[in-house]
């Protein structure tokens, strides 16, 4: 199967086509994708600062990853559909964006780091669970994933202003070319 | 508000900001980087007052965790935001959507308040539910046409 012309496909679908046609779903789309996004960021940064010992350091480890990672993955779950709703819109811009690109390969990273701290501090983890902080390991994986998060909320900010697109339907109501200084992503 | 946004385009602070392409992608990176720490603490106390998390903490404890980063990740709202509007003025001052974004941040200020004073379940659902809508609001600034009439956009 040839996984280029996947795009395409995707762009052409009805979904993607109902979409585009729509003066309201993208933009609502969008909205609830920064939704999703702002409570997975925030919440990880609880766990991230617990492991380096910087905040929460009074509560075990695991009654707080308990509390917390549940949303995280609500509001993942969230991302990833409102994402891939954005994507298959305009599948065949985002696919040659070198920024999207970039996200994409961050959001990877970020998923091995978590592998890497389930197989190293996660595992010791009853030795440390209320210590203030956690051993170097997990230190490490708390900043290695503090810096991919920041870099990923840059990334789709910039695939935003850099998307060659319309995502706006004609319509006669609206001066588009009028609109257009007034509207950047 | 028109008058005022031409002026606002024109001034000197606000025209660095425009000559500068990297400028406003950067300043809502920050921006929405401090909505990360904003919603996560605010879910935080709300979830704590829902009985769904921190339990076994008083809330006076989880005010003192995430109270201040509620107030700090404001502040840097505050900031960029203040920034975005120098730097496109009739793009935020014209919209509907920022409007109502303004009056939802009012509304989620005092609600937080006075969650902290009146812990009560359905204020704390509340709270969250206002946050999200002040987020879905502040994206919609780039799309306020979706307002139709309403948006001064249309008239600009």
């Amino acid at each position: 199967m040839d996984l280029s012309a996947l795009p395409a496909w995707l762009e052409a679908s009805a979904l993607a086509t109902a979409i585009r046609n729509s003066l309201y779903l993208f933009a609502l789309i969008e909205s609830f994708h920064v939704v999703g996004v702002s409570i997975v960021v925030g919440t990880v940064l609880v766990i991230d600062l617990r492991l380096l010992g910087l905040a929460s350091i009074r509560r075990p480890f695991t009654v707080i990853a308990t509390d917390v990672f549940r949303w995280t993955w609500l509001a993942f779950a969230l991302a990833v559909v409102t994402g891939a709703l954005m994507f298959v819109t305009n599948a065949t811009s985002y696919y040659v964006n070198t920024y999207f690109r970039v996200k994409m390969a961050m959001l990877v990273l970020a998923g091995l780091n978590m592998v890497a701290f389930e197989l190293t501090a996660r595992r010791s983890v009853a030795a440390w669970d209320r210590h203030p902080a956690a051993p170097p390991a997990g230190k490490r994986v708390a900043v290695l994933s503090l810096a991919v998060w920041i870099v990923v909320i840059f990334l789709g900010r910039w695939v935003g202003f850099t998307l060659s697109t319309t995502t706006a339907p004609a319509n006669e109501e609206i001066n588009l070319e009028e609109l257009e200084n007034l509207i950047p992503k | 508000m028109k008058p005022f946004a031409e002026w606002l385009a024109q001034t000197a602070p606000s025209l660095a900001i425009q000559n500068h392409e990297w400028v406003i992608p950067t300043i809502q990176s920050i921006h929405i980087l401090a909505i990360c720490a904003f919603v996560g603490s605010v879910l935080m106390i709300d979830l704590h007052v829902l009985g769904w998390a921190w339990r076994d903490q008083s809330l006076r404890e989880t005010t003192a965790r995430f109270g201040p980063w509620v107030s700090w990740a404001l502040g840097v709202l505050l900031a960029t935001g203040v920034l975005m509007i120098v730097g496109e003025p009739a793009r935020e001052l014209l919209a509907i959507s920022f409007w109502m974004k303004m009056a939802l941040v009012l509304v989620a200020v005092f609600a937080q308040a006075r969650l902290r004073r009146r812990p009560a379940k359905p204020l704390a659902a509340a709270t969250f539910l206002v946050v999200v809508g002040v987020i879905v609001l502040g994206r919609l600034i780039a799309y306020d046409y979706v307002w139709g009439s309403w948006s001064a956009w249309m008239k600009a």
